[in-house]
């Protein structure tokens, strides 16, 4: 199980090494404006196909890029109703806090649980095999995240569990 | 090493030109200003900044013979610096454009220069002695997408145009008055401003990096799905060769001769390509050969079978991890933008070149003695 995580994220890696090939753009639309085409999505020829990475059905990465943008999708495992509350509130805690990542978007894609928009002025600035380890790491990270914090919430139930079937012996 | 010189100038570096003498250099830190440098006994000194533009600057040319910088912005504008007693004066070009400008050219006979746009036009821009100002003609035949980058024929006529389209233009660019039309009575067809005289549809995706070699006989652009295109007898017969690239796309290209050629790109590593007799193109190799240890990983992925083998010692976590990608290692460390000769006098050979990238390094290489350049 955990060799297939290994493949998925290599893969996914490949894809951003070959996806982030970014470059300064101004917009086609607007004069004097710089936009993620990617955003946009006004000229069609700025857009390049868009790469869906599966592990299984409910766990993918969609990357989309254009010219000067790419953005990469992301639905994490949720086997059952608890760890679907748990990532929904976790992704959310890590959405509102968009600015200090930096290339986290704000809102995730329709159909998935956190996105990231990574832009020419992101590649200036920082190396590109960093950027592609820091959503490599993360994709590793929140998978351990929501399992720990589902021990958590079993572990501190069981305790309030039995505390409070303790009245009754 | 085949860098000669490297130098970290900025931070990141969108364009650069070199001085006709090659003592002084002019680039764009990624803002709207554009910095001279000159080098003195040991080091390089700023001299100039040159702050016309409002906003990124992306393209710079320096004229050999006229001495003269033109640049371009974001900002739709261009400026023709010239040099008088220790001062650059801007003089402004009014381009016609309503979006950003991409690249500029000095024709070869620097009387006109030309501006390709993200409003889907080329610019070929004159100078006007009665009037004392620079006149910009625009070509009325639109591209479909943004020029992004030109190319001047050797005969000053003939302009090639890469696109975001996909597509690759050779338009005329005879302008009364500025050329003479009996300096080229070789070629019989009579071509008016802005007529078509090509247009190649190799690339389906976005092109760049369109160059002439110095004859003028091959054409040569690369194109963002990692593909190179040589193009042979554009105005006659085209006859067209790709050559796809095993890494990732080139930005620029560079004819050192006839048949030999630099690409630079999102690699952040110069290629060789070479054709032979036969006029077959071909990769030759990376010009800042990297030491690709394939034993080592080798022997690591065997040992690591082994530690899976025998895993009761080994964590298992610690060994499914993913490994981080390692950097480079050449001597740019971000996407090269620019590739610029250091041509000497009348040579037709380039022997020496620069680039430039986004880690702002500019480094001079050394070709002569390190690439086997074919005539």
């Amino acid at each position: 199980m955990a060799n297939t995580l290994r493949l998925y994220l290599t893969c996914i890696r490949n894809t951003l090494e070959a996806a982030m090939c970014l470059q300064n753009f101004p917009c086609q639309e607007v004069e004097r404006h710089n936009k993620p085409e990617v955003e946009l999505k006004t000229s069609p020829e700025l857009l390049l196909n868009p790469v869906l990475i599966c592990r299984n059905e409910a766990e993918k990465c969609l990357i989309e890029t254009s010219i000067n943008s790419i953005r990469i999708s992301m639905k994490v495992k949720q086997a059952d109703e608890l760890e679907n509350i748990l990532a929904k509130k976790f992704l959310r805690f890590l959405s509102m806090r968009a600015e200090a990542f930096q290339v986290l978007r704000r809102k995730p894609v329709q159909g998935y649980d956190i996105s990231f928009l990574i832009t020419n002025y992101h590649c200036e600035d920082m190396h590109k095999h960093k950027l592609i380890d820091f959503i490599v790491q993360f994709m590793e990270d929140i998978d351990k995240e929501i399992s720990e914090l589902k021990l958590s919430v079993n572990t501190r139930g069981r305790l309030v569990a039995t505390e409070f079937l303790k009245q009754f012996i | 090493m085949a860098a000669a010189a490297i130098h970290q100038f900025a931070e990141c570096i969108t364009c650069h030109a070199w001085s006709p003498d090659h003592s002084m250099i002019a680039f764009c830190p990624n803002n709207n200003e554009v910095h001279i440098y000159k080098f003195f006994t040991d080091k390089w000194e700023k001299l100039h900044v040159l702050s016309k533009h409002d906003q990124i600057v992306s393209g710079i040319d320096w004229s050999r013979s006229s001495n003269k910088i033109v640049t371009v912005s974001h900002d739709r504008n261009s400026y023709v610096w010239t040099q008088e007693g220790h001062d650059w004066v801007p003089t402004l070009v009014i381009l016609k454009l309503n979006r950003a400008a991409l690249c500029v050219q000095w024709s070869p006979k620097e009387n006109k220069f030309a501006v390709g746009s993200g409003a889907k036009s080329v610019c070929i821009c004159y100078y006007e002695q009665d009037n004392n100002w620079w006149i910009s003609k625009v070509v009325r035949k639109k591209h479909e997408s943004s020029v992004t980058s030109v190319a001047w024929h050797p005969n000053n006529i003939l302009l090639a145009t890469t696109s975001t389209d996909g597509k690759c233009r050779v338009l005329s660019t005879f302008i009364k008055g500025v050329d003479t039309r009996g300096s080229h009575a070789s070629t019989s067809t009579d071509w008016k401003f802005g007529e078509q005289i090509a247009q190649l549809d190799l690339s389906s995706m976005w092109a760049f990096g369109v160059r002439w070699s110095p004859s003028g006989k091959t054409l040569a652009y690369a194109g963002h799905n990692s593909m190179i295109y040589f193009i042979d007898d554009v105005e006659t017969s085209p006859a067209a060769q790709n050559l796809a690239l095993r890494d990732l796309p080139l930005r620029d290209i560079l004819f050192l001769s006839e048949r030999t050629v630099i690409g630079v790109g999102f690699d952040c590593n110069p290629m060789i390509f070479s054709a032979d007799e036969t006029g077959l193109w071909s990769f030759v190799r990376y010009l800042d050969e990297r030491k690709v240890t394939t034993s080592t990983s080798r022997a690591s992925q065997l040992s690591e079978a082994f530690g899976k083998l025998y895993g009761q010692s080994k964590q298992v976590a610690s060994s499914d991890t993913v490994e981080p990608s390692k950097p480079r290692g050449g001597v740019h460390e971000n996407c090269i933008t620019c590739i610029v000769p250091l041509r000497k006098g009348n040579d037709s050979i380039v022997k020496r070149f620069s680039t430039s990238g986004l880690d702002g390094k500019i480094v001079v290489w050394d070709a002569e003695n390190h690439i086997d350049i074919k005539k």
